[in-house]
């Protein structure tokens, strides 16, 4: 019987372990995306004139992951005609927070620069848009380093906490 | 109509909602003044709508809100039409804007902070031109034609309607159809969004949007050889060359003037010239007696009266 529970807490411990190392991981990977995001946004932008709704559903059917899933819930939202495309921003971000390994630090740029989106003309809104890329870029950066120092580091402690409880307990 | 209640704010939907279906029909312009009453203009007088005991007054979000449909919530996609002063939406409306305008080296670059709305209604008559159509048809071809007429007096619906005439041809009158060209510089003749024409032209219509009349028409004769050209609300210099060009280059064409009356039009120093050379085969005068489209007359080459089919007809 007792194995049994030694088993039950060796998985736990390890799989918090992966899950931890995994949003590590995936971070970079999603700040990547939510780049190449905003660049193509910049690009409806400038040189389309796309409106925002229609950009957005453009840009969920090129990305992938919950940065699409981001862009489909803001497009729909505005679809639907709420009242500012803050609003819209706001529902896509919540889902967003939820969905994916971003920090608080990202959720904010994403919050300020939507406060700007659709407001200003061209030349403004591509500062905007630079500007928050220019932030990404940054905590791009910081995720790289942390998945370097933490992916392996979580794996390990998941396995070797597990393991110590065990012997603890024995 | 849908099209325009999608745009407006609610609570001004719902107020011109409530008006009787045959006053609707009639609503020529819906203007948004900010902090001002709500005008209507139908059958070409003010109205003002009633919200409680007052009239109702246009509030700030109106505005905004009115804006933000326009735009999709986009401004940036708005950037030449705020350059312009008047955006086309879906159904051939335009809406003009006034407010703050902000130039650079002298060139207007955007209107901002907007104070007045007005939204055009843009109604098709198909089948307006029916009753000219024989006076400015002959022997094969479609005739020069100048239109003459005050604002509201219903030109550039005749024009759009001998457009949709000549594209289309006309099976009882024994007209085939033929090229057609517009250079449609203020978007008022196909009202095109995104390069569509919202309004029905018949099948072998070209349409320059929001192109400069005098480079478009020369635009219009190198590359698209049309057999009829149509231009709107012709008067600068520049308009004059192409017009000339264009039709020594074999085009006819159909155009649209301001003025109370054909001498006061051929009076303009830019018209004065094409018909001294008798260029125009046909005038057709308009004026606002009643209802808009009213035609006062036809005239032939020497600027005499032609007959018409029937009494001054109503468009």
């Amino acid at each position: 019987m007792s194995w049994l529970g030694a088993v039950c807490i060796f998985i736990s411990t390890t799989w918090i372990g992966f899950e931890l190392a995994k949003k590590v991981r995936e971070r970079p990977k999603q700040l990547r995306q939510l780049k190449v995001g905003l660049q193509s946004l910049e690009a409806e932008i400038m040189y389309g004139l796309i409106p925002l709704d229609e950009a957005f559903l453009h840009l969920s059917r090129q990305l992938s992951g919950p940065v699409a899933e981001f862009f489909l819930h803001a497009g729909k939202s505005l679809e639907a005609s709420v009242s500012s495309v803050q609003e819209a921003w706001e529902n896509g971000l919540s889902h967003l927070s939820a969905a994916s390994s971003f920090k608080k630090e990202e959720i904010e740029i994403l919050r300020q620069f939507g406060a700007t989106l659709g407001r200003h003309d061209r030349e403004n809104q591509q500062k905007q848009i630079r500007l928050a890329l220019a932030h990404l870029e940054r905590e791009l950066a910081e995720a790289n380093e942390a998945q370097l120092k933490h992916e392996k580091m979580y794996k390990s402690l998941g396995i070797l906490l597990g393991l110590l409880i065990i012997i603890l307990l024995v | 109509m849908e099209q325009v209640l999608a745009v407006l704010p609610e609570a001004v939907g719902e107020l011109i909602m409530q008006l009787p279906e045959e006053r609707k029909e009639r609503i020529e312009e819906i203007r948004f003044r900010l902090l001002k009453p709500l005008e209507l203009i139908i059958n070409g007088r003010p109205e003002f709508l009633l919200a409680g005991d007052g009239p109702y007054i246009i509030q700030p979000e109106d505005g905004v809100q009115l804006l933000n449909k326009l735009s999709r919530y986009s401004l940036y996609a708005l950037e030449e039409e705020l350059k312009r002063g008047y955006i086309t939406i879906k159904g051939g409306h335009r809406v003009g804007l006034a407010g703050k305008v902000i130039t650079e080296k002298g060139e207007v670059k955007a209107i901002r902070d907007i104070g007045s709305y007005n939204i055009r209604i843009a109604r098709q008559k198909i089948g307006s031109a029916d009753r000219l159509v024989s006076r400015l048809y002959e022997d094969g071809h479609w005739l020069n034609t100048l239109i003459v007429g005050a604002p509201q007096t219903g030109k550039t619906t005749l024009l759009r309607d001998l457009a949709r005439t000549a594209s289309a041809g006309c099976r009882t009158k024994n007209i085939p159809s033929s090229k057609v060209g517009i250079v449609d510089e203020r978007s008022e003749i196909a009202g095109s969004v995104k390069g569509i024409p919202q309004f029905v032209l018949g099948e072998r219509v070209d349409v320059l949007d929001a192109c400069p009349k005098a480079e478009g028409m020369m635009m219009m004769i190198r590359s698209m050889s049309p057999e009829v050209l149509i231009v709107d609300e012709i008067g600068r210099k520049e308009d004059v060359d192409a017009i000339l060009e264009a039709m020594n280059a074999g085009v006819q064409m159909m155009m649209t003037v301001h003025g109370y009356s054909l001498e006061e039009a051929l009076r303009r120093p830019a018209i004065f010239p094409l018909a001294e050379m008798k260029l125009f085969d046909r005038y057709v005068e308009l004026t606002r007696t009643g209802r808009p489209g009213t035609v006062q007359g036809v005239y032939d080459r020497d600027r005499k009266p032609l007959p018409m089919e029937k009494r001054s007809s109503s468009l």
